[in-house]
């Protein structure tokens, strides 16, 4: 690169420099790496040839880890310390886990910390360093196939993610010492990697996102015009997914046994697996034997229908809710593209398309379409694509506000609002000399305090004395393009101003942060380490063993007693050494040794060309 | 090029100062102006760039909901003529008008225990739109007229029109939901 870059807007600097860029998929249940190769964007594989990587993180007890498939393979063997789903614990407080953690198999450690740790061998870990672990396999396997380092990434995050959520979520990506670009909503890449912008034979054009995952559910509402992505409407419920699907046929075999299995894990286990089985299944064939043990049975998919009903429901009134959002009629929506691999269901494609009237988009793999999506996007926001026009504006998902009197909400920026955006609001003291003020910021579309996410609450001081009323107290909101807020206080009257930054109390503070950081340099300065150890370990090994061949070859014919001491005693000193866990003086025992053993070393050399010339080989003190 | 923050919203879009609204125009500019000024059109450019990047977005974003809304069009021509506002104390003294909101909002929960709840509340609604119409006129013509005062007192009131609204939409949601599920 030089120096110095001189361009005009819109011309680029040839040749252009190509920035290595990939999509980040961080799922609740699988997560996968894209990137855009010779203008394809494609997800890249592990060494076996698997997209997929299970989100599964296990911590063994030397503190290190194991994601993917190895640590999934394990996880009902090893529970308490294999962490699956992580992605549901993201951006939640100590509060939210206690109702959450009765499905959670995991212990809960307490701590001061606002972020909920749970405690595996490895000790204490977050949601945000179990996702983090993800984020860096996911690097580690683009970096290797890409041959470079990541200039940055997006990553991709259900458009329903609240504050906390997306903040915990950048986190993580800073603890896997990634740049991001950008969080993209999922849906929004799903439209990207259909290229439904590049039609030419419509001036405007709505899209409906239905995204079923493992864990969450999405639907979005995006209008396209000219290359511009708005997201007009966002809706959903980020505790319903496939696992649900799951659940209702594990429960109809629970009933077809009808003992009491439910307080047996492992049986229960049995029969969520099998009934994952008969869902998947149920995509190719209209019944399925099921068996558990020594019982067999059919399912139908009927059943499945009838049984799956209020789900698939739930649903479609997420979907009524957004277009009635986005002030949009179903005839208008001229796409439905489908995401998620819940979606291969074909009661689940059945319905969507009853319901849009039209039949949905299913070409993608629905498991890859979002990280082919955030990959075109990464690339694009990298500068590799100068030319293009494609721009993603998005929406905050909940409306942001304040508390007021009698516990009631004030809500400053309403759902759906394009961001970035910043809006200020004027609020007044109600006392005599009132000299702080306690300032609640929420989170949701509920009325009262209670019913809505508390993201930060702060107080602001040093107000001057005025009547009541008197005082102007400024509080701006400001959400930048990745839906992350800011919010600060200020009294305007005075020209006194003080105003304060927050963050999200379920955030990590950046104390935490700095800290993780400097732990993990501290294990990968540990890590390197312990390897220069055991390599001069292996040396010292190598060492002895070649000087104890070579004496015993030819020591009696080459060396006097004395000598024969003094090399003995060299030895044993390296010997010595090598326990004490000293890489340095393991090296110094090494050199000593081989100083010491020098004159026999010349003195076979010569041997060893005698020998040569007879014939016969010589094991060599020194290879 | 940076963005004028001296511009005044309706200067920012190239629109003219006047409460009517020329929709296509001002999406087509909104459009225009995001596809210049966004943080992703900075993803490589230096902190300082992309600060200024956040802070144009924000303010055309701000601009573009103020501009689209027709109760925040109406304050903010106000407050261009440098009528304030107050959120917390500002509210219509119009006692007959108030008490035709509560009546309002007591024939809407009544509506919702009619026999078709539906047909009853959509009545509603469009008689509630028809009155925000009403209103929106009625600030038009004071405000032509410089009766700034009473162009207020309309903007005041466009906001209980705007509570009502989204009560009889979420009342909607609900009577669909509950026949949907049924």
């Amino acid at each position: 690169m030089a120096l110095l870059q001189i361009s005009e807007p819109g011309m680029s600097t040839a040749p252009h420099e190509h920035r290595l860029a990939a999509g980040i998929d961080l799922g609740t249940t699988n997560s996968l790496v894209a990137s855009v190769r010779s203008g394809d964007a494609t997800t890249l594989a592990n060494e076996q040839g698997e997209h997929l990587l299970p989100s599964v993180v296990r911590y063994l007890p030397d503190g290190s880890v194991v994601v993917g498939a190895e640590a999934k393979a394990v996880e009902v063997s090893d529970l308490n310390n294999t962490i699956s789903s992580a992605k549901r614990l993201l951006g939640r407080g100590v509060d939210d886990i206690k109702t959450l953690a009765g499905n959670l198999p995991y212990t809960f450690s307490s701590s001061d910390s606002q972020v909920p740790k749970i405690s595996t061998v490895a000790g204490d870990v977050s949601a945000i360093e179990v996702s983090a672990e993800i984020l860096k396999a996911l690097k580690n396997r683009a970096e290797k196939t890409l041959g470079g380092d990541l200039k940055g990434v997006v990553i991709t995050v259900p458009a329903y993610f609240d504050d906390a959520q997306r903040q915990a979520t950048k986190d993580a990506a800073r603890l896997a010492d990634l740049n991001v670009y950008r969080l993209l909503n999922e849906p929004t890449a799903a439209a990207v990697a259909y290229g439904l912008d590049q039609g030419e034979d419509f001036d405007e054009k709505i899209i409906a996102v239905y995204d079923l995952g493992g864990g969450t559910f999405d639907i979005s509402i995006l209008r396209l015009n000219k290359g511009v992505f708005e997201v007009l409407a966002t809706g959903g419920d980020s505790a319903l997914g496939g696992d649900d699907f799951d659940h209702v046929i594990a429960e109809w075999i629970l009933q077809q046994l009808g003992d009491e299995q439910e307080n047996n894990p492992t049986k229960l286990r049995e029969v969520l697996v099998e009934a994952r089985r008969v869902k998947e299944a149920l995509s190719d064939a209209d019944k399925v034997e099921v068996s558990l043990g020594d019982w067999q049975g059919q399912f139908t998919a009927e059943q499945f229908a009838e049984l799956a009903e209020p789900l698939v429901k739930k649903t479609l009134f997420a979907c009524r809710r957004a277009l009635r959002d986005a002030d949009i009629d179903k005839e208008d929506v001229m796409d439905v593209v489908m995401v998620g691999g819940s979606t291969r269901m074909p009661i689940i494609r059945q319905r969507v398309g009853d319901f849009f009237e039209k039949p949905p988009l299913v070409d993608i793999d629905p498991d890859k379409v979002v990280a082919v999506g955030a990959a075109i996007q990464a690339d694009l926001l990298a500068g590799n694509k100068p030319d293009t026009e494609m721009l993603l504006l998005d929406v905050i998902p909940l409306s942001l506000g304040l508390e007021t009197y009698g516990g009631l909400v004030e809500k400053i920026i309403a759902r759906n609002t394009t961001i970035p955006i910043s809006r200020a609001q004027e609020f007044t003291t109600f006392k005599d000399s009132q000299n702080a003020m306690t300032i609640h910021v929420l989170q949701g579309e509920r009325e009262t305090v209670e019913e809505n996410r508390s993201l930060a609450k702060f107080t602001l001081r040093d107000i001057p004395a005025m009547v009541a009323g008197a005082a102007r107290i400024k509080v701006t909101f400001q959400v930048d393009a990745d839906g992350l807020l800011n919010v600060t206080a200020e009294e305007e009257t005075t020209g006194v101003k003080s105003s304060i930054e927050v963050k999200p109390s379920y955030g990590l503070s950046d104390a935490e942060i700095e800290s993780m950081i400097k732990d993990s340099m501290t294990n990968a300065q540990a890590d390197m380490e312990l390897r220069k150890l055991r390599e001069a370990q292996v040396e010292a090994d190598r060492t002895i063993e070649a000087l104890d061949s070579a004496m015993a070859s030819d020591g009696d014919t080459l060396l006097s007693a004395d000598e024969k001491t003094k090399l003995l005693a060299a030895r044993e000193a390296l010997l010595l050494e090598k326990q004490s866990g000293d890489t340095e003086a393991i090296k110094a025992a090494i050199k000593n040794m081989e100083k010491t053993a020098e004159f026999y070393v010349a003195r076979r050399m010569d041997g060893n060309i005698r020998t040569a010339m007879a014939g016969q080989n010589i094991d060599k003190f020194k290879d | 090029m940076s963005l004028d923050f001296n511009k005044n919203f309706f200067e920012l879009f190239s629109l003219p100062i006047q409460y009517s609204l020329d929709k296509q125009r001002l999406a087509s500019r909104f459009r225009a102006l995001q596809a210049e000024y966004h943080p992703d059109r900075f993803a490589n450019a230096s902190d300082q760039e992309r600060r200024v990047a956040l802070q144009s977005t924000g303010y055309i974003n701000e601009a573009h909901e103020t501009l689209k809304s027709p109760r925040l069009r109406a304050r903010y021509m106000l407050e261009l003529k440098h009528v304030d506002f107050d959120d917390e104390r500002d509210t219509t003294q119009d006692m007959s008008f108030l008490m035709q909101q509560m009546e309002k909002r007591e024939a809407l929960e009544e509506a919702a225990q009619s026999a078709d709840p539906l047909e009853a509340v959509d009545a509603i609604a469009k008689q509630v739109k028809q009155e925000q119409n009403e209103l929106n006129a009625e600030f038009e013509k004071q405000l032509s007229q410089d009766n700034l005062a009473e162009a207020k007192e309309a903007v005041l009131k466009m906001k209980f029109y705007e509570r009502l609204a989204n009560e009889v939409k979420s009342l909607q949601e609900k009577i669909e939901d509950e026949m949907f599920a049924s």
